[in-house]
């Protein structure tokens, strides 16, 4: 079992591969919450593959079906019933690139679900009646996510930015691409993707590390396949789709979105990210004198927040906010981003902002499942998130204003407009 | 985690909640005070001019300067409804001096300071707020309020409680009125702030792993708290056993439109019993109509007629109401009412197993659970005791929990009346 410590927080995680290729990572915390969360590296844009070189296209939002009906167990249950009803609080979500079902004890309960969680995800159940119930509560939530702003401005973007890429799709598919699925192409799907090579479990709570390993290896039962299956993602070109997409909805306060294509090959991803923070600090942060004009003149209420995304085939930072008149904002932070290009950055305000960031990492230690769903995220990025604090000390004012000068590239820019109707 | 409490003047307490869990300090400063259409405006107001500046750190830039020297201490701040009360919250979470590069910074010190020093001590020029600041609140507050249809979920739910209580108390809403923004100026909302800061309830609370004789010394000799003068506390109690519940003679309907996808239902009960320990028998019975993964809403309305994606209940106890929450297909709107309504005839009747009465104690107490193990949580936790009065401890409320019956239950279901329905669509 390999252990990587942080002395700096005071935190360990032990990681250890399986045999048939499982990773099984442990946070030891002393805490009365335990958290375990499975992780499949399975999402929306994995919807074309080849199997032993037969290309299979499954349709949109096959990823997502998956997770609501791996809950229905062939006895006549459903698992997350069963769960609630021992006692631990379980869930699952799925995204672009992979899905979750995860679970959270706080009642000493947790070795009371585990065979139920270990078991219904590898023993899955379709079948034509089942599939075909779900259909109605997954349009429902499709038409729930139609109802909100800021899914309508993130998919735009990501629609004005990738012309292939499948993140341009929505996870939940379409009423159209769900009327699709049927019990066949979900087995289809879960035959290729849910493989111990695929996936992940991290655990963080009060564990014995070697013992809580030792539990979980004894009840997978899941097998690698022997075919080959190879995921199959359309090229994508470095130029964005096009510069600016709008559309409207019955909201008072329009939203804005500017979005960065960003290239996905990255010599060291964390010091990348951790000088993007520093620099969207520096830009608009609290204490800009950006932030403060823009506050002062009316055109913003509240700080923008920064996103960013990447993964092996997808890798974009995104700045949202809402303002009445969103063309002026973005014509400022625009001139902003050009201005700290010429000027630099200066020490104090570099110092204090990592000062600042090192503080938030902190704070993400705090709690089980932000600390376990962090690690899984991070895992599918081949990141250890321990290794921030490490490198901290390695961004310089340099680095940052080459990162600075890289990613936010005037025409790899695009602009999301979500506004009010009339 | 071990809870302390000390009144530092009349009606200003301090509580201390000790554990070492986190690596952060949360502490936090909460003034409670009636809900009235008089003030909500006037309040929510308060809390944005508050944060603008203090009398020594004058701009909002200098206290995100300091703030972010402090290791990115977070500041919050905002206004709640509880009952028929507004709370006032200002929060700062920073990381345990322990994690400090070094030893001698003091940051709980520093960001208590901050904390205290933003609530009791404003920016005033000639005594009264800053107009320029003042003008620009309004009109953020102005946008705040006007973007209330923004989220429609929340949107019909709010619309359900106004049209249940009208305009007074917790049929408000929290953030005020566009109308009553207009007369609002320095002088009245200066005069207005002095009232509030000498004449409220004033809690302080800080959570985590800190030395409490420490603490109780930096809060007591803070010179913004020396000048608070003592007082006599001012707000609504409320709790299961305040709240008149009068029969309800006809069921209130209410269908509004608005641009939406999806129809937004939401259907408002009154919880009229007075039994003794009604609160612990409701939350359970909130718990098998509607809130987790096995109640009869999710299993009936979402499993088994597909009808929903989103559909819960949640209990508010300060009103004793139970509020029905589903995101449904506008042409369902009956056919989900009639489905609803039958969940509760079926709580009627006690149609729901001995097990599934033990799962839904279990679903409490992991949330008795959380107050240990979420900072916010405990706070959040421990000044909803204090605001009803009430002092029980984490291990009462798991006895009084697990003391529930499937016939108390019974009792609240058949004791639970449909008061409104509100329904938003297209």
């Amino acid at each position: 079992m390999q252990i990587i410590e942080n002395n700096k927080i005071q935190e360990k995680v032990y990681t250890k591969k399986l045999q048939n290729g499982l990773t099984v990572m442990v946070i030891p915390k002393k805490t009365q919450k335990k958290y375990i969360i499975w992780g499949v590296k399975y999402g929306s844009i994995d919807f074309h593959f080849a199997i032993d070189g037969n290309e299979i296209t499954v349709p949109d939002g096959i990823a997502h079906y998956m997770e609501h009906k791996l809950f229905e167990q062939s006895n006549g249950t459903n698992s997350l019933d069963v769960l609630t009803s021992i006692g631990v609080n379980a869930n699952a979500y799925t995204t672009n690139n992979h899905t979750a079902y995860l679970f959270e004890d706080s009642n000493d309960k947790f070795f009371d679900a585990l065979p139920e969680y270990m078991n219904y995800i590898q023993n899955p159940y379709f079948t034509d009646e089942n599939v075909e119930k779900e259909r109605g509560i997954i349009e429902q939530e499709i038409m729930m996510y139609d109802d909100y702003p800021d899914w309508k401005i993130y998919m735009n973007a990501m629609k004005a930015m990738y012309h292939n890429n499948p993140i341009n799709i929505d996870v939940a598919g379409t009423k159209e691409t769900i009327a699709e699925i049927t019990k066949e192409k979900l087995q289809d799907a879960y035959h290729s993707f849910y493989r111990p090579e695929n996936m992940v479990i991290v655990i963080c709570g009060d564990f014995e590390p070697e013992k809580i390993v030792q539990e979980i290896a004894g009840k997978v039962t899941l097998q690698n396949l022997e075919q080959k299956v190879q995921r199959l993602y359309p090229e994508e070109p470095d130029e964005i789709v096009q510069p600016r997409i709008e559309a409207e909805m019955n909201i008072t306060r329009p939203l804005f979105m500017i979005g960065y294509k960003d290239s996905v090959a990255c010599e060291n991803q964390i010091k990348k990210e951790l000088a993007i923070d520093v620099i969207f600090n520096l830009l608009i942060g609290d204490s800009s004198t950006l932030y403060q004009d823009l506050y002062e003149q009316e055109l913003l209420q509240s700080q923008p927040t920064l996103i960013y995304e990447n993964s092996d085939t997808y890798s974009h930072l995104l700045i949202q906010g809402q303002s009445q008149k969103y063309d002026e904002v973005i014509t400022k932070i625009n001139e902003a981003i050009e201005t700290l290009k010429q000027t630099g950055i200066k020490q104090e305000e570099f110092d204090r902002m990592k000062k600042k960031l090192y503080g938030e990492y902190v704070k993400s230690y705090n709690d089980a499942e932000s600390i376990a769903t962090s690690f899984l995220q991070n895992y599918f990025r081949k990141i250890n998130p321990l290794d921030y604090f490490e490198e901290f000390d390695g961004i310089t004012k340099e680095y940052t204003m080459q990162i600075l000068k890289e990613v936010f590239d005037p025409q790899k820019q695009i602009v999301s407009i979500v506004k009010s109707k009339q | 985690m071990e809870k302390k409490e000390k009144e530092i003047k009349q009606g200003i307490k301090l509580h201390l909640i000790k554990t070492d869990l986190f690596k952060t300090d949360m502490m936090s400063v909460i003034l409670t005070t009636p809900l009235t259409r008089e003030n909500v405006t006037k309040n929510a107001l308060i809390v944005s001019m508050l944060r603008r500046g203090t009398a020594n750190l004058k701009t909002q830039v200098e206290i995100s300067k300091k703030l972010e020297n402090l290791y990115g201490a977070g500041f919050e701040c905002g206004v709640d409804k509880y009952g028929d009360n507004q709370l006032l919250r200002f929060y700062i979470d920073s990381i345990n001096d322990q994690f400090a590069f070094d030893q001698n910074e003091e940051i709980l010190k520093n960001a208590l300071t901050i904390l205290l020093e933003i609530v009791c001590n404003p920016l005033l020029e000639n005594g009264k707020f800053k107009k320029e600041y003042l003008d620009v609140e309004k009109e953020n507050l102005a946008r705040i309020i006007e973007s209330k249809i923004d989220d429609k979920d929340l949107y019909a739910y709010e619309n359900c409680i106004s049209n249940m209580y009208g305009d007074q108390g917790f049929g408000l809403y929290k953030y005020g009125y566009l109308e009553d923004l207009e007369a609002i100026n320095v002088d009245n909302l200066t005069e207005h702030y002095h009232n509030l800061i000498q004449n409220s309830k004033l809690d302080i609370f800080v959570s985590g792993n800190f030395d409490e004789s420490k603490v109780e010394k930096i809060v007591c000799e803070n010179e913004n708290i020396q000048k608070l003068k003592p007082r006599i506390e001012n707000y609504v109690l409320n709790n299961e056993m305040t709240e008149d519940k009068p029969k309800v003679e006809n069921v209130k309907e209410v269908i509004e439109q608005t641009d939406v996808v999806q129809g937004k239902l939401v259907m408002g009960l009154d919880v009229a019993s007075k039994c003794e320990k009604v609160q612990f028998k409701a939350m359970l019975y909130n718990i098998l109509l509607g809130s987790s993964a096995n109640s009869l809403l999710f299993q009936n309305v979402r499993e088994k007629a597909s009808l929903a994606y989103s559909i819960k209940s949640v209990y508010v106890k300060q009103k004793a109401n139970i509020f029905i929450r589903a995101g449904i297909e506008i042409a369902n709107f009956e056919k989900a009412v009639d489905l609803i309504k039958k969940q509760l005839e079926m709580m009627k009747n006690g149609e729901f197993s001995d097990a599934d009465l033990v799962a839904a104690k279990e679903y409490v107490k992991a949330g008795i659970n959380a107050i240990e193990t979420e900072q916010d949580t405990g706070i959040i936790y421990y000044i909803g005791q204090e605001i009803s009065k009430t002092n029980t401890t984490l291990d009462d409320y798991r006895k009084n929990i697990d003391a529930v019956t499937k016939q108390d239950i019974i009792e609240i279901a058949n004791n639970a009346q449909l008061n409104t329905i509100y329904f938003l669509k297209n």
